[in-house]
Protein backbone atom coordinates (compact mmCIF):
# COMPACT_ATOMS: atom_id res chain seq x y z
CA UNK A 1 0.00 0.00 0.00
CA UNK A 2 2.85 2.58 0.96
CA UNK A 3 4.69 1.35 -2.49
CA UNK A 4 1.88 2.32 -4.66
CA UNK A 5 1.49 5.35 -2.50
CA UNK A 6 4.77 6.88 -3.35
CA UNK A 7 4.68 5.60 -6.88
CA UNK A 8 1.41 7.76 -7.20
CA UNK A 9 3.07 10.61 -6.30
CA UNK A 10 6.91 9.92 -7.88
CA UNK A 11 5.12 9.97 -11.14
CA UNK A 12 3.50 13.43 -10.79
CA UNK A 13 6.62 15.05 -9.06
CA UNK A 14 8.54 13.78 -12.04
CA UNK A 15 6.73 14.89 -14.26
CA UNK A 16 6.17 18.47 -12.88
CA UNK A 17 10.10 18.66 -12.38
CA UNK A 18 10.58 18.38 -15.82
CA UNK A 19 8.03 20.62 -16.57
CA UNK A 20 10.03 23.24 -14.09
CA UNK A 21 13.05 22.70 -16.05
CA UNK A 22 11.30 24.18 -18.79
CA UNK A 23 10.49 27.44 -16.95
CA UNK A 24 12.52 30.49 -18.08
CA UNK A 25 16.01 30.71 -15.97
CA UNK A 26 16.35 33.31 -13.30
CA UNK A 27 19.79 34.89 -15.42
CA UNK A 28 17.56 34.64 -18.62
CA UNK A 29 15.54 37.79 -17.24
CA UNK A 30 18.40 39.95 -17.09
CA UNK A 31 19.09 39.20 -20.79
CA UNK A 32 14.62 39.87 -21.43
CA UNK A 33 15.57 43.46 -19.54
CA UNK A 34 18.13 44.44 -21.91
CA UNK A 35 15.40 43.56 -25.09
CA UNK A 36 12.96 45.81 -26.59
CA UNK A 37 9.52 44.53 -26.83
CA UNK A 38 9.29 42.65 -30.03
CA UNK A 39 12.51 40.55 -29.22
CA UNK A 40 10.62 39.42 -26.27
CA UNK A 41 8.04 38.06 -28.24
CA UNK A 42 10.63 36.77 -30.71
CA UNK A 43 12.43 35.07 -27.82
CA UNK A 44 8.94 33.52 -26.27
CA UNK A 45 8.28 32.53 -29.27
CA UNK A 46 11.38 29.96 -29.26
CA UNK A 47 10.13 28.99 -26.15
CA UNK A 48 6.60 27.21 -24.60
CA UNK A 49 4.68 29.85 -25.11
CA UNK A 50 4.99 29.30 -29.41
CA UNK A 51 2.14 27.34 -29.75
CA UNK A 52 -0.01 29.94 -27.97
CA UNK A 53 1.57 33.20 -29.54
CA UNK A 54 1.42 31.89 -33.22
CA UNK A 55 -2.57 31.00 -32.30
CA UNK A 56 -3.05 34.55 -31.68
CA UNK A 57 -0.92 36.27 -33.99
CA UNK A 58 -3.56 36.51 -36.13
CA UNK A 59 -5.77 38.30 -34.16
CA UNK A 60 -3.90 40.62 -31.82
CA UNK A 61 -0.88 42.53 -31.54
CA UNK A 62 1.61 44.18 -29.05
CA UNK A 63 0.92 43.66 -25.29
CA UNK A 64 -2.57 42.11 -25.99
CA UNK A 65 -1.25 39.45 -27.93
CA UNK A 66 1.40 38.84 -25.50
CA UNK A 67 -1.08 38.85 -22.52
CA UNK A 68 -4.06 36.05 -24.28
CA UNK A 69 -0.83 33.92 -25.26
CA UNK A 70 0.30 34.28 -21.70
CA UNK A 71 -2.99 33.25 -20.49
CA UNK A 72 -3.84 30.55 -22.63
CA UNK A 73 -0.46 28.44 -22.00
CA UNK A 74 -1.03 29.34 -18.28
CA UNK A 75 -4.66 27.85 -18.17
CA UNK A 76 -3.22 25.04 -20.54
CA UNK A 77 -0.70 23.80 -17.96
CA UNK A 78 -3.10 23.99 -15.35
CA UNK A 79 -5.72 21.71 -17.35
CA UNK A 80 -2.71 19.35 -18.34
CA UNK A 81 -2.02 19.52 -14.38
CA UNK A 82 -5.24 18.38 -13.36
CA UNK A 83 -5.33 15.57 -16.43
CA UNK A 84 -2.00 13.87 -15.26
CA UNK A 85 -2.83 13.56 -12.02
CA UNK A 86 -4.74 11.34 -10.20
CA UNK A 87 -6.31 9.98 -6.66
CA UNK A 88 -5.92 12.72 -3.80
CA UNK A 89 -3.06 14.65 -5.94
CA UNK A 90 -5.85 15.59 -8.91
CA UNK A 91 -8.34 16.44 -5.95
CA UNK A 92 -6.31 18.70 -3.96
CA UNK A 93 -5.24 20.81 -7.28
CA UNK A 94 -8.90 20.86 -8.88
CA UNK A 95 -9.90 22.44 -5.26
CA UNK A 96 -6.94 24.55 -5.45
CA UNK A 97 -7.50 26.22 -9.02
CA UNK A 98 -10.97 26.34 -8.46
CA UNK A 99 -9.66 30.18 -7.37
CA UNK A 100 -9.24 30.48 -10.99
CA UNK A 101 -13.76 30.01 -11.27
CA UNK A 102 -13.80 32.63 -8.94
CA UNK A 103 -11.62 34.74 -10.53
CA UNK A 104 -13.79 34.17 -13.90
CA UNK A 105 -16.95 34.35 -12.24
CA UNK A 106 -15.88 37.67 -11.04
CA UNK A 107 -14.88 38.91 -14.71
CA UNK A 108 -17.53 37.55 -15.83
CA UNK A 109 -19.87 39.39 -13.27
CA UNK A 110 -17.63 42.61 -13.85
CA UNK A 111 -18.13 42.37 -17.89
CA UNK A 112 -21.75 42.30 -17.02
CA UNK A 113 -22.37 45.23 -14.87
CA UNK A 114 -20.21 47.17 -17.27
CA UNK A 115 -22.53 46.07 -20.27
CA UNK A 116 -19.22 44.68 -21.92
CA UNK A 117 -20.09 42.40 -24.92
CA UNK A 118 -20.08 38.54 -24.57
CA UNK A 119 -16.93 38.24 -26.75
CA UNK A 120 -14.92 40.76 -24.79
CA UNK A 121 -15.99 39.34 -21.35
CA UNK A 122 -14.88 35.97 -23.30
CA UNK A 123 -11.37 36.89 -23.80
CA UNK A 124 -10.86 37.77 -19.79
CA UNK A 125 -11.17 33.85 -18.96
CA UNK A 126 -8.85 31.74 -17.80
CA UNK A 127 -10.73 28.60 -18.26
CA UNK A 128 -8.81 25.76 -15.64
CA UNK A 129 -10.77 23.23 -14.03
CA UNK A 130 -13.83 24.11 -15.80
CA UNK A 131 -13.69 24.31 -19.67
CA UNK A 132 -14.82 27.69 -21.77
CA UNK A 133 -17.94 26.35 -22.86
CA UNK A 134 -19.05 26.10 -18.80
CA UNK A 135 -18.17 29.97 -18.93
CA UNK A 136 -19.55 30.72 -22.49
CA UNK A 137 -23.26 29.07 -20.94
CA UNK A 138 -22.49 31.30 -17.93
CA UNK A 139 -21.99 34.47 -19.64
CA UNK A 140 -25.37 33.56 -22.28
CA UNK A 141 -27.15 34.00 -18.24
CA UNK A 142 -28.22 37.20 -16.84
CA UNK A 143 -26.66 37.58 -13.58
CA UNK A 144 -29.90 35.78 -11.62
CA UNK A 145 -29.49 32.80 -13.65
CA UNK A 146 -25.94 32.86 -12.53
CA UNK A 147 -26.34 33.17 -9.48
CA UNK A 148 -28.76 30.24 -8.94
CA UNK A 149 -26.36 28.31 -11.00
CA UNK A 150 -24.39 28.23 -7.94
CA UNK A 151 -27.26 27.23 -6.11
CA UNK A 152 -25.67 24.62 -3.48
CA UNK A 153 -22.35 25.68 -3.44
CA UNK A 154 -20.72 27.36 -0.62
CA UNK A 155 -20.30 29.80 -2.99
CA UNK A 156 -24.56 31.01 -3.33
CA UNK A 157 -24.86 32.56 -0.12
CA UNK A 158 -22.61 35.22 -1.00
CA UNK A 159 -23.76 35.49 -4.54
CA UNK A 160 -26.86 35.76 -3.76
CA UNK A 161 -25.63 39.16 -1.45
CA UNK A 162 -25.35 40.02 -5.29
CA UNK A 163 -26.26 43.95 -5.61
CA UNK A 164 -26.64 44.47 -2.09
CA UNK A 165 -22.86 44.57 -1.13
CA UNK A 166 -20.06 46.77 -3.31
CA UNK A 167 -18.56 44.88 -5.46
CA UNK A 168 -14.83 44.54 -4.02
CA UNK A 169 -16.83 43.08 -1.19
CA UNK A 170 -18.57 40.52 -3.11
CA UNK A 171 -15.16 39.69 -4.46
CA UNK A 172 -13.53 39.48 -1.50
CA UNK A 173 -16.43 37.68 0.04
CA UNK A 174 -15.88 35.07 -2.43
CA UNK A 175 -12.13 34.48 -1.80
CA UNK A 176 -12.89 34.02 1.95
CA UNK A 177 -15.65 31.58 1.27
CA UNK A 178 -12.87 29.62 -1.46
CA UNK A 179 -9.84 29.90 1.47
CA UNK A 180 -12.33 28.62 3.85
CA UNK A 181 -13.31 25.58 2.16
CA UNK A 182 -9.93 24.81 1.51
CA UNK A 183 -8.21 25.32 5.08
CA UNK A 184 -11.20 23.27 6.82
CA UNK A 185 -10.25 19.93 5.33
CA UNK A 186 -9.48 17.86 8.19
CA UNK A 187 -5.69 16.86 7.72
CA UNK A 188 -6.18 13.08 7.71
CA UNK A 189 -2.45 12.21 6.00
CA UNK A 190 0.54 14.46 6.03
CA UNK A 191 0.32 15.16 2.21
CA UNK A 192 -3.55 16.85 3.37
CA UNK A 193 -1.80 18.29 6.23
CA UNK A 194 0.79 20.08 3.63
CA UNK A 195 -1.52 21.37 1.26
CA UNK A 196 -3.59 22.67 3.88
CA UNK A 197 -0.81 23.63 5.56
CA UNK A 198 0.23 25.42 1.69
CA UNK A 199 -2.77 27.12 1.35
CA UNK A 200 -2.88 28.89 5.33
CA UNK A 201 0.76 30.47 3.91
CA UNK A 202 -1.34 31.94 1.22
CA UNK A 203 -3.93 33.24 3.72
CA UNK A 204 -1.00 34.81 5.88
CA UNK A 205 0.11 36.85 2.40
CA UNK A 206 -2.76 37.76 1.21
CA UNK A 207 -3.70 39.31 4.88
CA UNK A 208 -0.18 40.83 5.24
CA UNK A 209 -0.77 42.40 2.16
CA UNK A 210 -4.16 43.51 3.17
CA UNK A 211 -3.26 44.75 6.75
CA UNK A 212 -0.43 46.43 4.98
CA UNK A 213 -2.58 48.23 2.32
CA UNK A 214 -5.21 49.19 4.51
CA UNK A 215 -3.16 50.61 7.13
CA UNK A 216 -1.20 52.64 4.77
CA UNK A 217 -4.48 54.06 3.30
CA UNK A 218 -5.67 54.76 7.07
CA UNK A 219 -8.13 52.46 7.20
CA UNK A 220 -9.81 51.55 10.72
CA UNK A 221 -8.91 48.27 12.51
CA UNK A 222 -12.56 46.98 12.11
CA UNK A 223 -12.74 47.52 8.49
CA UNK A 224 -9.30 45.87 7.83
CA UNK A 225 -10.46 42.58 10.05
CA UNK A 226 -14.07 42.71 7.81
CA UNK A 227 -11.83 42.20 4.54
CA UNK A 228 -9.32 39.72 6.55
CA UNK A 229 -9.23 35.75 6.11
CA UNK A 230 -9.58 33.51 8.75
CA UNK A 231 -7.31 30.13 9.10
CA UNK A 232 -4.07 31.53 8.60
CA UNK A 233 -0.99 29.68 9.56
CA UNK A 234 0.81 31.89 11.66
CA UNK A 235 -1.61 35.09 11.19
CA UNK A 236 -4.59 33.57 13.12
CA UNK A 237 -7.40 35.82 13.29
CA UNK A 238 -6.62 36.90 17.11
CA UNK A 239 -3.15 37.76 15.35
CA UNK A 240 -4.63 39.96 12.72
CA UNK A 241 -6.71 41.59 15.14
CA UNK A 242 -3.23 42.71 17.21
CA UNK A 243 -1.76 43.78 13.90
CA UNK A 244 -4.84 45.88 12.77
CA UNK A 245 -4.87 47.71 15.56
CA UNK A 246 -1.35 48.36 15.63
CA UNK A 247 0.23 51.95 14.55
CA UNK A 248 2.48 51.63 11.44
CA UNK A 249 5.78 51.55 13.00
CA UNK A 250 4.73 48.92 15.38
CA UNK A 251 3.11 46.70 13.26
CA UNK A 252 6.49 46.66 10.75
CA UNK A 253 8.17 45.73 13.87
CA UNK A 254 5.56 43.44 15.04
CA UNK A 255 6.04 41.49 11.70
CA UNK A 256 9.76 40.89 12.30
CA UNK A 257 9.19 37.39 13.75
CA UNK A 258 6.76 36.22 10.86
CA UNK A 259 7.96 33.47 8.70
CA UNK A 260 7.34 35.80 5.64
CA UNK A 261 10.08 38.05 6.97
CA UNK A 262 12.54 37.17 5.39
CA UNK A 263 16.03 39.14 4.06
CA UNK A 264 12.78 42.46 4.39
CA UNK A 265 15.20 45.12 6.24
CA UNK A 266 12.04 47.35 6.07
CA UNK A 267 8.92 48.18 4.65
CA UNK A 268 9.16 50.65 1.26
CA UNK A 269 7.03 53.54 0.84
CA UNK A 270 5.88 51.91 -1.92
CA UNK A 271 4.24 49.27 -0.42
CA UNK A 272 4.49 47.12 -4.39
CA UNK A 273 7.91 46.60 -3.72
CA UNK A 274 7.63 45.07 -0.59
CA UNK A 275 5.17 42.60 -1.93
CA UNK A 276 7.27 41.19 -3.68
CA UNK A 277 9.62 40.39 -1.34
CA UNK A 278 6.71 38.83 1.04
CA UNK A 279 6.36 36.94 -2.61
CA UNK A 280 9.43 35.91 -3.04
CA UNK A 281 9.74 34.94 0.78
CA UNK A 282 6.65 32.84 -0.12
CA UNK A 283 7.56 31.10 -2.98
CA UNK A 284 11.54 30.10 -1.36
CA UNK A 285 9.45 28.58 1.99
CA UNK A 286 7.36 26.63 -0.25
CA UNK A 287 10.64 25.43 -2.13
CA UNK A 288 11.86 24.51 1.41
CA UNK A 289 9.10 22.89 2.07
CA UNK A 290 8.82 20.75 -0.70
CA UNK A 291 12.80 19.66 -0.83
CA UNK A 292 12.08 18.27 2.91
CA UNK A 293 8.59 16.19 1.51
CA UNK A 294 9.71 15.37 -1.96
CA UNK A 295 6.92 13.00 -2.29
CA UNK A 296 4.23 15.20 -1.79
CA UNK A 297 1.78 17.32 -3.34
CA UNK A 298 4.04 20.53 -2.49
CA UNK A 299 6.50 19.99 -5.65
CA UNK A 300 3.42 20.42 -7.63
CA UNK A 301 2.19 23.35 -5.87
CA UNK A 302 5.38 25.09 -5.72
CA UNK A 303 5.33 24.62 -9.79
CA UNK A 304 1.93 26.05 -10.36
CA UNK A 305 2.87 28.91 -7.92
CA UNK A 306 6.14 29.25 -10.36
CA UNK A 307 4.75 29.06 -13.46
CA UNK A 308 1.90 31.76 -12.21
CA UNK A 309 4.43 34.07 -11.61
CA UNK A 310 6.39 33.24 -14.72
CA UNK A 311 3.27 34.64 -16.84
CA UNK A 312 3.26 37.85 -14.13
CA UNK A 313 6.67 38.33 -14.68
CA UNK A 314 6.52 38.08 -18.47
CA UNK A 315 3.26 40.10 -18.22
CA UNK A 316 4.91 43.10 -16.10
CA UNK A 317 7.71 42.64 -18.31
CA UNK A 318 5.80 43.37 -21.78
CA UNK A 319 3.83 45.82 -20.72
CA UNK A 320 6.86 47.56 -19.00
CA UNK A 321 8.67 47.92 -22.41
CA UNK A 322 5.07 48.69 -24.12
CA UNK A 323 5.27 51.62 -22.16
CA UNK A 324 9.05 52.57 -21.90
CA UNK A 325 9.31 51.93 -18.25
CA UNK A 326 12.90 52.16 -17.23
CA UNK A 327 14.58 48.61 -16.82
CA UNK A 328 14.80 49.34 -12.92
CA UNK A 329 11.34 49.77 -12.18
CA UNK A 330 10.15 46.68 -14.43
CA UNK A 331 12.84 44.35 -12.33
CA UNK A 332 11.18 45.94 -8.87
CA UNK A 333 8.00 44.71 -9.80
CA UNK A 334 9.15 41.41 -11.14
CA UNK A 335 8.86 38.60 -8.64
CA UNK A 336 11.94 36.79 -9.84
CA UNK A 337 12.92 34.01 -8.11
CA UNK B 1 8.03 -42.61 10.48
CA UNK B 2 9.89 -39.50 8.74
CA UNK B 3 13.16 -41.02 9.48
CA UNK B 4 12.01 -44.14 7.27
CA UNK B 5 10.64 -42.02 4.08
CA UNK B 6 13.70 -38.85 4.10
CA UNK B 7 17.38 -39.32 4.00
CA UNK B 8 19.82 -36.42 5.56
CA UNK B 9 20.38 -36.02 1.90
CA UNK B 10 17.50 -35.24 0.19
CA UNK B 11 16.12 -33.31 3.61
CA UNK B 12 19.29 -30.93 3.18
CA UNK B 13 18.81 -30.37 -1.07
CA UNK B 14 15.28 -30.03 -0.55
CA UNK B 15 16.31 -27.20 2.51
CA UNK B 16 18.74 -25.75 -0.11
CA UNK B 17 16.19 -25.77 -2.63
CA UNK B 18 13.35 -24.06 -0.80
CA UNK B 19 16.18 -21.32 0.52
CA UNK B 20 17.13 -20.77 -3.15
CA UNK B 21 13.57 -20.04 -3.63
CA UNK B 22 13.65 -17.68 -0.79
CA UNK B 23 16.08 -16.21 -2.08
CA UNK B 24 14.95 -15.20 -5.54
CA UNK B 25 11.50 -14.64 -4.43
CA UNK B 26 12.30 -12.12 -1.69
CA UNK B 27 14.89 -10.65 -3.40
CA UNK B 28 12.96 -9.89 -6.55
CA UNK B 29 9.88 -8.61 -3.96
CA UNK B 30 12.50 -5.93 -2.76
CA UNK B 31 13.23 -5.01 -6.05
CA UNK B 32 10.11 -4.42 -7.06
CA UNK B 33 9.05 -2.50 -4.28
CA UNK B 34 12.16 -0.15 -4.89
CA UNK B 35 11.18 -0.37 -8.76
CA UNK B 36 8.01 0.93 -8.23
CA UNK B 37 8.52 4.69 -6.85
CA UNK B 38 11.79 4.74 -9.32
CA UNK B 39 9.60 3.72 -12.04
CA UNK B 40 6.71 5.55 -11.93
CA UNK B 41 9.20 8.82 -11.03
CA UNK B 42 10.82 7.63 -14.45
CA UNK B 43 8.01 7.11 -16.64
CA UNK B 44 6.83 10.75 -15.22
CA UNK B 45 10.43 11.92 -16.39
CA UNK B 46 10.22 10.70 -20.18
CA UNK B 47 6.35 11.17 -20.78
CA UNK B 48 7.58 15.00 -20.26
CA UNK B 49 10.81 14.53 -22.20
CA UNK B 50 11.89 11.57 -24.39
CA UNK B 51 15.62 12.49 -23.49
CA UNK B 52 15.21 10.85 -19.87
CA UNK B 53 14.44 7.60 -21.38
CA UNK B 54 18.60 6.25 -21.21
CA UNK B 55 18.86 7.80 -17.91
CA UNK B 56 15.32 6.70 -16.58
CA UNK B 57 15.53 3.36 -17.65
CA UNK B 58 19.16 2.96 -15.98
CA UNK B 59 17.63 4.33 -12.37
CA UNK B 60 14.65 1.75 -13.19
CA UNK B 61 17.02 -1.50 -13.30
CA UNK B 62 19.68 -0.36 -10.01
CA UNK B 63 16.92 -2.50 -7.59
CA UNK B 64 17.31 -5.87 -10.24
CA UNK B 65 20.88 -6.00 -9.01
CA UNK B 66 19.45 -6.78 -5.73
CA UNK B 67 18.10 -10.00 -7.36
CA UNK B 68 21.33 -10.80 -9.34
CA UNK B 69 22.62 -10.97 -5.49
CA UNK B 70 19.50 -13.38 -4.58
CA UNK B 71 20.10 -15.66 -7.62
CA UNK B 72 23.62 -15.88 -6.84
CA UNK B 73 22.69 -16.93 -3.39
CA UNK B 74 20.56 -19.33 -5.27
CA UNK B 75 23.10 -21.10 -7.79
CA UNK B 76 25.56 -21.57 -4.78
CA UNK B 77 22.54 -23.29 -2.59
CA UNK B 78 21.50 -25.41 -5.51
CA UNK B 79 24.84 -26.82 -6.47
CA UNK B 80 26.88 -26.64 -3.66
CA UNK B 81 25.14 -29.29 -1.71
Amino acid sequence: MLIGKNATWAYLVARTKVMKRKLIPKDEYRKLLNMEFNEIVRYLEETEYKKEIDEFGYKYSGPKLMDYALSLNLSRTYQKIIRISFGLAKDLITSYLKKWEIMNLVSIIRGKAANIPPDEIEEAIVPVERDLDYYRALIAKDVDEIVNTYRGTPYFETLSKMGTIPPNQLEDELFKTYYLELTKLKPAELSLKLFVDFVKMEVDLRNLKTILRLKAEGATPDEIISRLIPNGFELTMDECRKLATMSWSELVKALEGYWFWKDIEKVEEELSATEVLFDKAWIEAIAKRATSYPLSILPVMHYMVLKKVEVDNLRILGWGKWYNMSNEEIERQMVIV
Amino acid sequence: MAEALISDEAFIKGCAAIGAGLAVGLAGIGAGAGESGIGAAAVGAIAEDRGFLGLGLLFTVIPETIVIFGLVISFILMFAF
